[in-house]
């Protein structure tokens, strides 16, 4: 047996720099953090040469003079498959063992590559290829290979029989022990494998247990474990590249109904399902008009790429994971329907997200819900109709800020006793903010409530003021005189961001007339504001 | 007229954002002529607010927001004495059975204190807002019609808040409605929370900071608008312009409101006499018999003098008082506890005859009126030093038995926001990482000299926080608003205050943190500008020591030394503090205090008062520092502002020093009483009021006039005079100070090692880490034991060896290890001795592997198995399989094997322990590694003795040959920082006092190389210097040119810095 295993050091940066690995001796920083508070996660050399330190803050950095990149998680996660293609390429017995380093069972590949020397400089080559740097170790114990390859710097051959010695010289600290351990290691000055090696194993198990055990083995190169092979394809993911260029839904439908029909198929395979569709599409040339329209469907990495104007992607997150391939294929095309791609397709990139199926069963005496896949397909319907951002449940939002919502994504009530139970909690959790914020001590002075009809959004009106007080109001070509007011009602948050609000509203009754016609229009009771950040007057609702 | 009748400030602990003095003064500004004060549970802001109110003319009203049972709060507003006393009382009671910052009242207790109060029906938290939400208008009329049986109906009035809002005036008018009802009178308040609108900020981040949420969580938890402010009359008229006899009835109230902090009717406790005598006279019997003590039978000056001050105490009814605290000191005589006065009651020969200070003020000839005088019209200030720890504790609890638990109380320390503290607290509020936080708070300098670039904008830099961002930028502006806003109350150090009959009628009293305490709403501020009389009863860490030498010279020594009794012309003691060699002495081992001893050179007990007093901010900023060195060298003649000055300066060389000698220069220059004197000096002293310094500059000139000085010599004694004001320090005090440093010398040159333990058993206190303690022991001779569980107790004790003493240190060193622990490690090795660490783990099974851990690394578990020549690792080893609990199956075989085999057990346990383990031993590297990670010290050789062929090589000199060079040579030193000093005085130069293997050696950096080498000078604990030797009158240091860290060890030694 041998086993050759690859690790790609400082892999943040690797993973940035994989486009552009002439930039790898270039000072250069990666950061990661909300702003402002943006700290250094990685650095090459010559940025830690230039006296960058992990942990300081992106403005430090700045100042150190050296270049800054965001950390990409999608690029790691990119490298990370590249990775796993290598170790594919090589041999279909691979361990991903870590996002940085795999495993590869190497025996018996003597016939296709040659000796171990060989197979080495072909992995250090072919990772080369993929833009990757590595550190490549053979030996024939697996954790030796993986301890060597992390340890020491480019290809390290070890002879069956020599991995103790080979060892001898790394650090402790790279056989990954805990904390705790660690800490006693360095209390007894051990700090080499070489050092480890020499203790006694079995008054060291009597002194740090198996997990000293397990270290000492380690640092004799003497652990015995088998290879955990990789699965291959945790991403389903079907593509297609289409010879004629493809414009209508139709003939898309019948495309990606091959694809999802396929998808399903391997889904079902491994009893899985898919808990949402990713929907790609590679298009032909764009005419200038249809920019707009990709702009709010690509993510915001690929906005400024050249590849941009390109690719069309959409998701179709699910209730619950399904797999019924006829259902799936209607919810897609309700969505390409509602915002259709624009351009001619001439790749189709379809991938699921795997989930475990949904396998609970109704309650016989429990009162039927609506099936949930229906119950998708009508929201789809009804979003083509109305648009996705204006369907699902609104939820208010905890804030003085007159008027504030969002709207979430509308999830029945389900007799699943998971999801009863989180329903329940958070309207715990809604009383909980209510009664803290004082509303319900409010209430019971409040009881004869109007009903108030919000403009949304609010209209601009033109108020004329006498005494402080509105006394005609102008808006949507009417003119109003106001009979009876009542406010200022003062409202004003948000001051350490920079959309803080401060408004003023007024309760109007208003009796309009038709102007250059005198009085005797209808009446009706508003809810006007003047907004004091954007000095302006604005109607926003009316009572019942 | 509208006047403020319901304001909260910043004394509501996290509910107001505004100081009462702010609050004052703004509402003086918007033309009004009183406000009252309502805190949440409190009258905690009280004097405050009535001072700042009294100098700006304002009548502050009193009152405060009671927390009743039902969560709302009674806004209860003082109108006599009587309602003063009753709200004070209900508070106590309320705060005295609850839980710190909990607690609420019934409504019998307030029914039960009613009387004198006003009751407002109360804002969104008041009694009626509260009824009305749970059951609407019929709810609010029950609670109302409540309120007025509890007050009485003259005593109600309907509050009305408008913060335009619309539940509110929802509320208003059901209020209204219930006023109309009810026949009662409506009144217009503001509710106010902070001064000005902006302020309103600062009250969204206490929210925060109140209900432990980020800004963007709290939601609806933060004000709905900034509208409680103080409001101007116009505006409040024009808000309530509807109602306008709601705005009226402020008036109205606010005149019957009759009551005033000035009419707290405090007064002291009287002494219980036996056999029916006066206080007086029984004053008079004790200061005779004490005066017989000190001064025996002939001494009439003494006399005079104590009847002088007998008669104006008699006059000024202070008899109760001297004899209260003369209880103390005799309670502290008779349970053998060190105790000492201090402060200005070291002028009186009274004070002296009673024992309570040990300085004779006669001999002396300090001036009495520093300490009390007729015109002052203030309580005199005792303070009296105790060991710091459990005797000053049973000191403390002494006096709570005697006045009751109603009857004394400390003084509250109000704490307030400071940088760091408000940095963290605001930055947890704007969702700040604990990182970001950390980095930020660390940053945060503690120098005492701050340069204009130590300011909060760089502090944010330096952490990388983006001032261009606007919320960083609303952050750095928050945490400069947060800056001396109370953020709760603490408990002061010592201030005691007692009462006649019950405290809590004169201020609130609270529980503190520590159990058995009861604190004062007040700090001690507060207490002397309202009157109230303190007993300081401070800890003194030195006090301890010298009671801990004491009893250990007993215990080893044999011998008995009173410190009342000590040679005071002690040659080896004086010849020390020449020599600077004055590590671990009391007030005299600082820096800055070493480099001025060589130069003072003291030869007798006054000089050694004038040590004291010399290194202070007043000498060192009126330069007065240099001309009495050089006086005293012989280098300047001694001469006198005036003739006139002669008695009075000629012991000081014409140089004033001392605040006595400004008073005496004020009486003898200008004809001033004593009580004019003091009154100078105050008025100097605090720059209260220009005018009042103005009035009494002018008296002291038109004295001096009719003196007939005139002219340059009036200008200068004028200058002298006014300057020195400022920051001169009390002869007196300084005197009861010198005692001490005498005292320390005294047991440090005769008894090191006895001085030595004490010293280390007393830890932390005085200048140097006890790293710097041992070392300077070491190099005057003393050995010094390492920890060794077979002989340490829990505290260091001496051990003696051929006639000498060494010192072993104690337990108490090992960091990590729980006193309980230790105490039980020290409990079963005197039942026998441990064969092996099983054997120690067995029969003290408390211990910890992280206990045991330390114990064997710094090499206290060597000496067990000594015979097998165990050294610390062989110990590691062992510990490792010792303290791994057995599984419950092989636990109970051990439980039974232990059973059966009974007395062989230690022996299994050698043998265990026998096993030799295959570890290496520590180099000395690591040895040193593991003694400051393990003890903060190491009793082997010091750090640099490793280094030093590497430093001869590269030129570097030791600290004792610095001493022998010449000045002006230019030197390379090399040590570990042990103090580094950036005094407020000394224009943003920076001292470091560097230790190496023979001594210590003196650093001062130019302000310019501390910019450059900030970094290093401030992280790295060794640094190698190179620049000038300063060697002037003996005083040696090295002027810095350059410095650069020094890669010694990787021991974590530390250092005393930034005081």
């Amino acid at each position: 047996m041998s086993f050759a295993s690859i690790h790609v050091p400082n892999f943040m940066v690797q993973a940035v720099l994989r486009g552009e690995t002439q930039l790898r001796h270039r000072a250069i920083a990666l950061v990661e953090g909300a702003p402002p508070l943006v700290r250094v996660v990685a650095a090459t050399e010559a940025a830690l040469r230039a006296e960058i330190q992990l942990g300081m803050a992106k403005l430090q950095a700045q100042l150190c003079g050296v270049e800054i990149r965001q950390r990409s998680r999608t690029q790691e996660k990119a490298a990370h498959a590249a990775l796993l293609d290598l170790g594919w390429s090589i041999s279909p017995r691979i361990e991903d063992h870590a996002p940085e380093t795999i495993i590869v069972d190497v025996a018996g590949l003597a016939s296709l590559f040659g000796s171990h020397e060989n197979i080495a400089h072909e992995i250090v080559q072919r990772a080369a290829g993929l833009g990757l740097l590595v550190h490549l170790a053979i030996a024939a114990n697996l954790e030796t290979a993986v301890q060597a390859a992390r340890g020491f710097p480019g290809i390290t051959l070890i002879p069956a029989g020599e991995e103790e010695k080979c060892l001898s010289s790394l650090p402790v600290r790279a056989l990954s022990p805990s904390v705790e351990a660690l800490e006693t290691l360095d209390r007894w000055g051990i700090r080499t494998c070489k050092e480890l090696a020499a203790l006694p194993v079995l008054e060291l198990s009597e002194r740090l247990g198996q997990e000293g055990v397990r270290l000492h083995e380690l640092a004799r190169g003497a652990s015995t474990r088998s290879i955990v092979l990789a699965e291959p394809c945790e991403l389903m993911e079907e593509e297609m590249e289409l010879e004629d260029s493809v414009e209508d839904l139709e003939p898309l439908s019948f495309l990606l109904g091959r694809l999802l029909d396929q998808i399903c198929a391997r889904l079902a395979a491994r009893s899985l399902a898919a808990a949402a569709i990713r929907l790609k599409f590679e298009l032909g040339d764009l005419f200038e008009k249809d920019f707009q329209v990709l702009a709010e469907n690509v993510p915001a990495n690929f906005a400024n790429g050249k590849d941009a104007r390109k690719i069309y992607k959409k998701v179709l997150q699910l209730p619950v994971p399904m797999r019924d391939s006829k259902m799936l294929l209607r919810l897609l095309r309700l969505q390409l329907q509602a915002d259709p791609p624009p351009g001619d397709i001439v790749k189709i990139t379809l991938a699921a997200d795997p989930a475990r199926p949904r396998s609970t069963q109704g309650g016989l005496f429990v009162p039927g819900s609506p099936n949930p896949e229906k119950l998708e397909l009508t929201v789809a319907r009804l979003a083509k109709l109305v648009g996705n951002a204006n369907i699902g449940s609104p939820e208010l939002v905890d804030t003085n800020r007159p008027g504030e919502f969002r709207m979430t994504r509308f999830v029945p009530e389900t007799n699943e006793p998971g999801f009863r139970r989180r329903n329940r909690v958070a309207r715990k959790k809604a009383a909980a903010g209510a009664t803290a914020s004082g509303a319900n001590s409010e209430g019971a002075l409040r009881k004869p409530m109007t009903g108030c009809r919000i403009f949304r959004p609010s209209v601009p009106a033109a108020v004329e003021l006498r005494e402080g007080c509105p006394a005609k109001v102008f808006f949507r070509g009417l003119c109003g005189r106001v009979v009876a007011a009542s406010g200022p009602w003062r409202t004003s948050g948000d001051w350490w961001r920079e959309n803080s609000w401060h408004q003023d509203e007024w309760d109007l009754e208003i009796e309009f007339y038709i102007a250059n016609a005198g009085a005797g229009g209808s009446a009706g009771l508003y809810c006007v504001y003047y907004d004091s950040d954007c000095r302006g007057w604005f109607v926003r609702g009316v009572y019942d | 007229m509208y006047t403020e009748l319901h304001a909260r400030s910043a004394f509501s602990f996290l509910e107001g954002g505004a100081l009462p003095e702010e609050l004052a003064s703004v509402c003086v500004e918007r033309g009004m002529a009183a406000m009252a004060l309502l805190d949440r549970d409190g009258v905690y802001g009280a004097p405050r607010f009535y001072l700042a109110a009294q100098k700006l003319s304002l009548r502050a009203h009193i009152g405060a927001e009671v927390t009743a049972a039902g969560g709302w709060r009674f806004p209860l507003l003082v109108e006599t004495r009587a309602g003063y006393q009753n709200l004070c009382r209900l508070i106590t009671r309320m705060k005295l059975r609850a839980r710190k910052g909990e607690g609420h009242v019934s409504d019998e207790e307030v029914a039960e204190k009613a009387a004198g109060l006003i009751c407002l029906t109360g804002g969104r938290e008041g009694p009626l807002a509260y009824a009305l939400s749970r059951g609407g208008i019929e709810s609010g009329t029950v609670c109302v019609r409540q309120l007025c049986e509890i007050f009485g109906p003259t005593n109600v009035y309907v509050e009305l808040q408008r913060h335009l809002d619309r539940a509110e005036e929802a509320r208003n008018h059901a209020a209204l409605e219930i006023a109309r009802k009810l026949r009662l009178p409506v009144v217009a308040t503001n509710g106010v929370s902070y001064a000005l609108p902006e302020q309103r900020e600062v009250l969204d981040v206490f929210t925060c900071i109140r209900n432990h949420r980020t800004l963007e969580a709290a939601g609806r938890l933060l004000a709905r608008n900034s509208e409680r402010y103080l409001k101007s009359p116009d505006e409040m008229a024009h808000l309530f312009s509807d109602i306008p006899e709601a705005i009226a009835n402020t008036q109205l109230v606010s005149s019957r409101l009759q009551f005033n902090l000035s009419d707290l009717g405090y007064e002291f406790p009287k002494y219980p006499v036996p056999d029916g005598k006066s206080q007086m006279h029984f004053l008079r019997e004790r200061t005779r018999e004490g005066m017989v003590k000190r001064y025996g039978a002939g001494s009439e000056k003494a006399r005079a003098q104590i009847e002088k001050e007998l008669a104006l105490i008699e006059k000024l009814e202070l008899a109760g008082y001297f004899l209260i605290v003369w209880d103390i000191i005799r309670f502290c005589c008779e349970h053998n506890i060190l105790v000492q006065g201090r402060g200005s009651a070291a002028n009186s020969a009274v004070c002296y005859a009673l024992g309570i200070t040990a300085v004779d003020p006669v001999g002396m000839d300090l001036l009495f009126e520093r300490f009390l005088s007729e015109e002052r019209g203030e309580w005199p200030d005792i303070d009296l030093d105790l060991p710091s720890g459990d005797q000053r504790e049973s000191a403390i609890q002494y006096v709570y038995e005697r006045y009751g638990k109603l009857g004394a109380a400390m003084t509250a320390n109000v704490i307030t926001y400071r940088g760091r503290s408000a940095a963290r607290e605001i930055g947890k509020a704007f969702s700040f990482d604990a990182e970001t936080l950390g980095r930020l708070t660390s940053l945060v300098s503690a120098w005492e000299y701050k340069d204009e670039n130590d300011t909060l904008t760089r502090h944010f830099q330096d952490a990388g926080l983006d001032l261009q961002h606007p919320q960083i930028r609303k952050f750095l502006e928050l945490c400069v608003k947060f800056q001396d806003l109370p953020r709760h109350l603490g408990q002061h150090s010592g201030g005691m205050v007692v009462c006649q009959g019950q405290l809590d009628s004169v201020v609130p009293l609270e529980p503190a943190t520590m159990p058995g305490r009861v604190v004062v709403q007040w700090d001690k501020e507060d207490c002397a500008d309202m009157g109230i009389v303190k007993v300081d009863l401070l800890g003194l860490g030195m006090m301890a020591v010298l009671e801990d030498s004491l009893k250990i010279i007993r215990d080893d020594y044999g011998e008995e030394v009173d410190l009342g009794r000590l040679p005071m012309d002690d040659r080896v003691v004086y010849e020390t503090l020449q020599k600077a060699d004055t590590v671990g002495m009391f007030q005299i081992e600082s820096r800055a205090q070493m480099s001025c001893l060589p130069r003072l050179q003291p030869k007798r007990f006054y000089d050694i008062v004038v040590q004291v007093a010399i290194i202070r901010p007043g000498p060192i900023v009126g330069k007065m520092v240099n001309p009495y060195l050089k006086r005293r060298q012989g280098r300047e003649p001694a001469t006198c502002l005036h003739p006139s000055l002669e008695p009075v300066l000629e012991r000081t060389l014409g140089v004033p020093l001392f605040q006595e000698q400004l008073l005496r220069m004020a009486m003898i220059v200008a004809g001033f009483t004593g009580g004019q004197a003091e009154e100078l000096r105050r008025a100097m002293g605090f720059k209260r009021s220009e005018k009042r310094m103005k009035d009494i500059e002018q008296k002291l000139r038109s004295g001096m006039e009719k003196n007939g000085i005139t002219g340059e010599v009036q200008e200068t004694i004028v200058q002298s005079i006014t300057s020195f004001a400022l920051y001169g320090f009390p002869e007196s005090h300084a005197a009861s100070f010198a005692l001490l440093a005498y005292s320390s010398a005294y047991l440090k040159c005769h008894y090191l090692a006895a001085f030595t333990a004490a010293m280390l058993n007393n830890q932390p206190m005085g200048f140097y880490q006890p790293a710097t303690l041992v070392k300077d022991a070491q190099r005057h001779g003393l050995r010094i034991k390492p920890i060794d569980v077979t002989c340490s107790e829990w505290l260091c004790k001496l051990e003696k060896e051929n006639e000498s003493f060494s010192v072993r240190l104690g337990l108490r060193y090992v960091k990590g290890l729980r006193a309980d622990v230790g105490a039980e490690i020290v409990r079963e090795r005197n039942l026998h001795p441990f064969v092996s660490i099983d054997d120690l783990k067995l029969r003290v099974p408390a211990i910890r592997k992280t206990e045991l851990a330390t114990l064997a690394e710094i090499g206290a578990l060597n000496f067990i198995s000594e015979a097998r020549g165990s050294h610390r690792r062989d110990a590691l080893w062992q510990i490792e399989r010792a303290a791994r609990n057995a599984g419950p199956l092989l636990e109970r075989c051990e439980e039974a094997e232990g059973s059966v085999s009974g007395e062989n057990e230690a022996t299994d346990g050698a043998t265990n322990a026998a096993v030799n383990s295959p570890l290496l031993p520590m180099t000395a590297d690591e040895r040193l590694v593991a003694d400051f990670r393990g003890t903060g010290m190491t009793v082997g050789p010091h750090p640099m003795r490793y280094h030093r062929a590497r430093m001869k090589r590269q030129g570097v000199v030791t600290a004792s040959e610095l001493n022998n060079l010449p000045d002006g040579t230019h030197v390379r030193f090399a040590g570990g920082v042990i103090a580094r000093q950036r005094p407020g005085t000394a224009h943003g130069f920076v001292f470091l006092s560097l230790e190496d293997e023979t001594g210590i050696a003196n650093a001062i950096i130019t302000p310019r190389l501390f910019e450059e080498y900030h970094v290093v000078i401030v992280h790295q604990q060794f640094l190698l210097i190179e620049g000038r030797l300063q060697n002037q009158d003996n005083v040696v240091s090295v002027k810095v040119e350059n410095v650069q860290g020094l890669a010694v060890t990787q021991a974590e030694t530390t250092s005393h810095d930034f005081h």
